[in-house]
């Protein structure tokens, strides 16, 4: 198929950019990486991109197109060409660009060595047998485990792009790996650390990176686990805990959220009262029901029970949830014509059908 | 002189870091030497498991283990080396999963074990299908926790050797470009295996054997270089990996007339039966013109959607990625591929080599525990035992001796032929040379060996070596200059390629991997229960032979 495609070039010493267009004909199976490495052989040797398993499992191949991190070899070519489509290849972002396609990861592992990312046993003898862990322990930090650090969520993080030095979505969640391992005994400080400045609570909630996971990890839903394991342990001094407190405390008790004591209760009473004015310029818009007696909603009932069902399954609550589900169902949904739908018999002699891809 | 340590470790998947782990553990200035960030090492891509006698699923014993391992062999492997192999095996895995390793769990919630081919018992330990991935990250967390100083993106390219002792290496600094030479006592090579010879395999780019061709070229001989194993379900036309575990959960091998060819071959364990012989089948429908488009078909339609996706979530992401197929609706077109070199740097129990201060350790190492044909699950376990056995003695070495020279002439040297290969601007460029050699690698040195192929091949490669003598280098920059250090894996893999052929053509028999149906069919104890040792001299390699060392077990016929 002949492919078309434009790349950001980066050169290294002037710091010039400069798009690029390439042309050229590729195998039906190409992914991008494939594209990549036959415009390298062929075209032009100064090209730079990381690269290495080409299975998605190294992580090495990060990079964006059309302006969304994914991996190279995890992008098919064949759905892209069929739609007409002419992609611009770029560096990831969030992180300094060193050549053309390859950034400077430093910062990225810098964040993971912040997390003291190694298990705190309590003890450094081998003991003479493995632990006693049951599956649904382990199952626990299961997607957190599939993290392959190839720094496509650090890319696309809205709140790392203000603030260059939030942990970030890949080593919060290397975080939860630990805090969530019965077998770790350190989860407490580690929490009192995640809590401090430029950690999870700074967070936007923007969900980019579970979006632009490749492999199903969910860093948003780490942090959230990580959330709710520091208010659990009482570890609630960040304005971020109190926040999410009240939601929890207002949903349950009267059904919905009460956004005057939002405020007070987020961010202490000074803060409050110089909200004050702000706050009667809305109730005269009618944007402020009159705070008592509270409302409470007809069916309140519902959120208590749900409120009740998350305390029971805890942690365990977040499971069931089938490894990489995400990035698979990404691939259906953009390949919905590469695989064939209805199953082709296989006849005596004959070739059986391929897939169009 | 850019630094110097005890111990400098070259290769960071899991038996770089596991040499590393135990060498710091031991008290020595250690430090790895890499070209990929070590997370991105292919042992990362490991899926199906390790293997110790734990226990935990059936009775089980070290003794058992060791067994198998003799018999899958055929009867090449050194049996000293897998006594002590099996004997440590489990307290090496205990000690990863004290490291905080997610193994997957019994019901009572011990590490959970599978059966694997040819093994007697159920006996692989496994992390779901992410073992490899498991362990890699387990031992980047122990190498962060120590801290232990990493020359990431920095690509090996010669071993410094003075006074009859190897003590450094020069690297190119890929981010910064230029030679930087790192002083050590000992060097520690774990560079992995050489795949990327053919074109459909289930290595990763950076499998290239430059470890192993560097011990060549520091005149140490490498060991059975002619066993490299074909693993039977490699997906076209890449060779990317499609488990045992779907033969495992019952999928079946088809021919292009829809019928399971493995009955005329394996007729009691069918889809079952060992890596070589399924290769071989395959290979023979393929070749008598029952494949299709050169493959067959790997078919679990019939296993049903939930299944598939329940249990096989991984392979079928594969499948739908590379080769366009979703399996709960179509067959996957597989074929063997080449997969784990057996063959390697020749070292004693303790991972060393003939040269005093160089050891070697893993795939790019023959000790040897695999002989003619490696049983799954067993690589990584020999990457753990063997890394820390090469660990601990480099350390104990390092530490009572002490001084380390680099002359200034070997510095000058590297430069010098550097700037040769990056002045030249007129010529071939690498990646054709790179292309024809692991077409005609599969072509002629694949699954099956014929004497007139293996020294066309022979020849082929010749060529192919005068050629690379004139390549040209696009990128004449220091930033991330991979075209430069591509063009020098080419090189190592030239070397590589003439050792096999000359190995392959002086076995004449056939034995695990290296099958000779035409000529020599049968496995000759009389005389060939011997390695193949190969040196490289005057540019050339030159043939020896090493015997077997045999314990406890007697060479019996090999069938399953
Ligand atoms: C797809 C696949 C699945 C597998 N599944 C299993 C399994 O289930 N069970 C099992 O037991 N085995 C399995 N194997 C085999 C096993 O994974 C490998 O043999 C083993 O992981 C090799 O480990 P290693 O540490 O020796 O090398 P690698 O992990 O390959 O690491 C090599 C290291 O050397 C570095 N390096 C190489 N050259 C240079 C250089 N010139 N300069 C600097 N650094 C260099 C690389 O950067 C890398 O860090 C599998 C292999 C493959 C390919
Ligand atoms: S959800 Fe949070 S961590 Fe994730 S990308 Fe958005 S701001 Fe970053
Ligand atoms: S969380 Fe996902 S996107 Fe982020 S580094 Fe890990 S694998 Fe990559
Ligand atoms: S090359 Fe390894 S993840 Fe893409």
């Amino acid at each position: 198929m002949e492919v078309k495609l434009k790349i950001w070039r980066y050169d290294a010493y002037s710091g010039d950019r400069e798009l690029r267009d390439y042309e050229l004909e590729a195998p039906e199976w190409a992914c991008l990486l494939d594209v990549l490495d036959l415009i390298k052989d062929q075209q032009d040797g100064t090209l730079a991109y990381r690269k290495s398993c080409r299975m998605m499992i190294c992580g090495s191949c990060g990079m964006r197109m059309d302006g969304r991190a994914i991996l190279a070899c995890k992008e098919r070519m064949k759905p892209i060409v069929d739609r007409g489509h002419v992609p611009v290849i770029s560096a990831m972002g969030n992180m300094p660009i060193v050549k053309d396609l390859v950034v400077d990861m430093d910062p990225f592992w810098s964040k993971i060595r912040r997390m003291k990312p190694w298990l705190e046993p309590g003890y450094d003898e081998v003991l003479e047998r493995e632990r006693i862990v049951s599956q649904q322990q382990m199952n626990a930090i299961q997607k957190e485990a599939l993290c392959i650090m190839c720094g496509c969520c650090v890319s696309e993080c809205n709140s790392m792009e203000s603030d260059p030095e939030f942990f970030g979505p890949a080593a919060l969640a290397k975080g939860f790996r630990f805090v969530g391992d019965t077998r770790d005994q350190a989860s407490i400080e580690r929490l009192e650390d995640y809590n401090d400045e430029h950690g999870i609570w700074d967070c936007t909630r923007c969900y980019f990176c579970n979006e632009r996971c490749p492999k199903g990890v969910d860093p948003r839903d780490a942090i959230a686990k990580l959330g709710a394991e520091s208010v659990k342990e009482g570890i609630d001094r960040d304005m971020g805990a109190k926040h999410a407190k009240w939601f929890v405390k207002s949903a349950e008790t009267t059904g919905w959220l009460r956004e005057t004591e939002l405020v007070p209760k987020t961010q202490g009473i000074v803060a409050a009262v110089k909200q004050t004015k702000f706050a009667i310029g809305l109730a005269k818009k009618g944007k402020v029901p009159p705070p008592i007696p509270p409302h409470v909603a007809a069916d309140v009932g519902e959120s208590r029970a749900l409120r009740q069902l998350v305390r029971e399954q805890g942690r365990e609550g977040a499971q069931g949830i089938i490894q990489g589900e995400r990035g698979l169902a990404r691939i259906e949904h953009t390949d919905a014509g590469g695989a064939r739908r209805d199953a082709p018999e296989v006849t005596p002699g004959e070739e059986p059908p391929k897939a169009e891809g | 002189m850019e630094a110097k340590h005890d111990v400098l470790i070259v290769g960071a998947g899991c038996a770089g870091m596991r040499a590393a782990i135990e060498a710091f553990d031991a008290g020595a200035d250690v430090a790895l030497l890499s070209k990929i960030h070590p997370v991105r090492s292919h042992s990362g891509a490991a899926e199906g498991g390790i293997n110790a006698a734990l226990g935990n699923a059936s009775e089980d014993d070290p003794e058992k283990h060791a067994f198998d391992t003799v018999k899958g062999s055929d009867y090449l492997g050194d049996q000293d080396a897998i006594e002590v192999l099996c004997n440590e095996a489990p307290e090496d895995v205990y000690q990863l999963e004290h490291w905080g390793a997610v193994f997957s769990r019994t019901e009572d919630g011990r590490i959970a074990q599978r059966p694997f081919g040819a093994a007697g018992e159920p006996r692989t330990a496994y992390a779901a299908d992410i073992t490899g991935h498991v362990l890699v990250h387990v031992l980047y967390e122990q190498v962060m926790k120590r801290n232990i100083q990493t020359y990431e993106e920095y690509f090996a390219w010669q071993l410094v050797i003075n006074d009859d002792r190897c003590q450094g290496v020069i690297a190119w600094d890929l981010l910064n470009g230029g030679l930087k030479t790192i002083g050590a006592k000992t060097v520690i090579l774990a560079t992995g295996g050489a795949g990327r010879l053919y074109v459909g395999t289930t290595n990763a780019y950076a499998c290239t054997g430059d470890g192993m061709t560097m011990a060549l070229r520091a005149g140490v001989p490498l060991k059975d270089m002619e066993m490299m194993q074909f693993h039977p379900t490699t997906l076209a036309p890449t060779g990317i990996l499609i488990t045992e575990g779907t033969r495992g959960e019952g999928a079946y091998l088809l021919n292009s007339e829809g019928e399971r060819f493995l009955k005329r071959y394996a007729p009691n364990a069918m889809e079952l039966a060992s890596r070589d012989v399924i290769s071989r089948a395959e290979q023979t429908e393929i070749d008598e013109g029952r494949g299709v488009d050169g493959n067959v078909l790997l078919d679990m339609r019939h296993l049903g959607a939930e299944k598939i996706i329940e249990r096989l979530h991984g392979t079928r992401e594969l499948a739908m990625t590379y080769a366009g197929v979703d399996p709960i609706h179509e067959p996957i077109p597989v074929r063997p591929g080449a997969h784990y070199h057996m063959g390697g740097v020749d070292t004693d129990l303790d991972g060393r080599t003939e040269l005093e201060g160089l050891y070697a350790a893993g795939e790019c190492a023959c000790v040897s525990v695999h002989g003619a044909n490696r049983l799954g699950g067993n690589a990584l376990m020999e990457t753990i035992t063997y890394g820390k056995r090469a660990g601990r003695h480099a350390a104990d070495w390092a530490l009572t001796h002490t001084t380390i020279e680099v002359p200034e002439s070997v510095e000058a040297d590297a430069e010098h032929d550097l700037k040769l290969l990056l002045d030249r601007s007129d010529g071939e460029r690498p990646w054709s040379i790179r292309n024809e050699l692991a077409e005609t690698m599969h072509e002629n040195f694949g699954v099956f060996r014929k004497e007139d192929q293996m020294r066309e091949q022979g020849e082929i490669v010749s060529g192919l070596r005068e050629r690379y003598e004139h390549i040209v280098v696009d990128d004449k920059g220091d930033v991330f200059n991979n075209d430069l250090t591509q063009a020098l894996e080419l090189g190592f893999l030239l070397e590589l390629a003439q050792c096999m052929v000359v190995c392959g053509l002086a076995r004449k028999e056939s034995r695990g991997a290296h099958a000779r149906p035409y000529d020599y069919p049968d496995r000759d104890d009389d005389n060939y229960l011997m390695h193949t040792l190969v040196r490289w001299v005057a540019d050339a390699p030159v043939l020896d032979w090493k015997p077997v060392k045999m314990t406890k077990w007697k060479p019996m016929e090999r069938t399953y």
